[in-house]
């Protein structure tokens, strides 16, 4: 692990002492998703510059920033919807991506680690051609090979989970924004992901509809969901996050459990910006 | 102008070719099409090359060219193809290329985000493109592809020209020993006029039917 790395181990181990505590970090167990210095590079931009992250099991992290900043980019990356361009990637200990040496995971190996990863996006990016039950439906049939009967059984129950079995057979251009996020989520829950990535969930929602996906996360967390998410919901991150990452021109700046993070942050940058947010 | 209607039914015969040479040229098209618009995509330059050399190449040369050169040059080395499966095979090419692009655009028209969330759930391309952009291309592609066809219905005409005895082939050829040019090509173009209607509004149809589909489901 690299010396930053260590360091952000070390504030993990504090934020266990102060908010929620991550069991998976306290039993010791590795990391289950782990990057070292990562980075992503377009052309001449540098998105993502030396990100070292640990998330453990049950561990709730909450990426929060300025726009621009790499959260998103970097995110993507865990999916390896984003390869990245340097660094190491490790699930469960083990290196699936090792950029540097030129190892990328492809065909099976990769479409089997995405699914292990749920993915929500601040678009919702539902199938518009298929009812929101199909949504749920068309991976566990395709991907983990369930019989139609079993995954629409399923697709059901989860539905259900986040309070829209009754919009199972409407199109997504039928429901309200709300409701499309919330069968986003329940797209990726039914694959029964180990981790679940939100880039931005409510950003594309007004307040109102915003209050009802953020309702569905918190249960998510509440049932021990490994959750990293990507938001300017402040008072959210503040709540369920074990840990906040400030990121910043591509780099971490700063990460550390929220009371900290939020009230007494280190960096100047991260001042500013927490300024701007609260004065809004 | 009495004599229309009577070579309105003498034209009969020269339909099954327009229509061989219209669907055998967009069938063979758009098959050919789906390969050249993936290698368009593709993340490899060589391919992308390719699928353009092809495109440029024949959509840059008239397609009586083609025909001629099929027809007549090809025989030259000793492959000789019947005037209609010269003209089959020649607008089966060019339809090709005419249709890459339209696929290209199709496929283009999907926002990335679907691309996005078809992988996240671990979707490989073949399913990606199968089971979520194609049923949402289609519904861009079909419109111009079916303009396409009924251009292609009227261009088929081309073929005349090696010989083939479509509609207009036959036109031609009565005009030659009976001199009645006006009444055969008003019985020609009512021929054509009669196959295109029912084309253009099943086009139509298909076309609003694929979008209630996909938008209000």
């Amino acid at each position: 692990m690299t010396r930053a790395g260590a360091e952000l181990g070390v504030r993990t181990a504090a934020a266990g002492t102060g908010v929620g505590t991550s069991p998976g970090a306290a039993r010791g167990e590795p990391p289950l998703i782990c990057t070292a210095g990562l980075g992503v590079r377009f052309g001449d931009l540098d998105a993502v510059v030396d990100v070292d992250l640990d998330v453990h099991t049950g561990e709730v992290v909450a990426v929060i920033g300025p726009s621009g900043g790499g959260k998103s980019t970097f995110l993507r990356c865990l999916n390896l919807l984003q390869l990245p361009t340097a660094g190491r990637l490790q699930l469960d200990g083990e290196v699936i991506v090792d950029a540097d040496a030129g190892r990328f995971p492809v065909g099976r190996r990769l479409t089997g680690l995405r699914r292990e990863i749920g993915m929500v996006f601040q678009s919702f990016n539902l199938f518009p051609h298929l009812t929101a039950l199909d949504n749920v439906v068309l991976a566990q049939v395709h991907v983990l090979k369930r019989t139609t009967e079993e995954a629409r059984e399923r697709g059901r129950e989860i539905l259900a989970r986040v309070g829209l079995e009754s919009k199972a057979e409407s199109r997504p251009a039928h429901c309200s924004g709300g409701q499309q996020q919330r069968i986003a989520i329940a797209r990726a829950l039914a694959l029964d992901p180990r981790l679940m990535l939100f880039d931005e969930p409510t950003s594309a929602l007004d307040p109102e509809l915003g209050v009802e996906v953020l309702a569905v996360m918190r249960e998510l967390v509440s049932d021990g969901m490994t959750t990293v998410v990507v938001t300017h919901e402040m008072a959210f991150a503040a709540e369920v996050a074990d840990r906040i990452v400030f990121m910043s021109d591509g780099r971490i700046l700063e990460s550390g459990p929220p009371e900290r993070v939020l009230r007494e942050p280190e960096h100047e940058r991260t001042r500013r910006f927490l300024q701007a947010v609260l004065q809004r | 102008m009495s004599a229309v209607p009577e070579y309105v039914l003498r034209l009969l015969p020269g339909v099954q070719f327009t229509l061989i040479l219209t669907f055998g040229g967009f069938g063979i098209g758009a098959v050919l099409a789906v390969p050249v618009a993936a290698a368009r995509r593709s993340r490899r330059r060589v391919l992308r090359l390719l699928a353009i050399s092809y495109v440029e190449t024949l959509r840059g040369v008239p397609p009586i060219a083609w025909l001629f050169l099929l027809y007549f040059g090809l025989a030259q080395v000793d492959i000789r193809l019947s005037s209609l499966t010269a003209g089959v095979l020649g607008l089966g090419l060019i339809a090709g290329a005419y249709l890459s692009e339209i696929y290209r655009a199709g496929l283009r028209a999907v926002p990335h985000g679907q691309l996005d969330a078809a992988r996240a759930v671990g979707l490989g391309t073949a399913r990606i493109y199968r089971h979520v952009i194609g049923p949402q291309a289609i519904v861009t592609i079909v419109p111009p592809a079916a303009a396409f066809l009924i251009g292609l219905l009227k261009d088929s005409a081309i073929a005349s020209l090696i010989g083939v005895p479509e509609v207009t082939g036959l036109s031609l050829r009565f005009t030659q020993r009976e001199f009645e040019g006006l009444a055969i090509f008003t019985a020609a173009g009512i021929v054509y006029f009669a196959l295109s209607v029912p084309l253009a509004t099943f086009a139509r149809w298909a076309g609003t039917r694929l979008t209630a589909r996909l938008v209000f489901g």
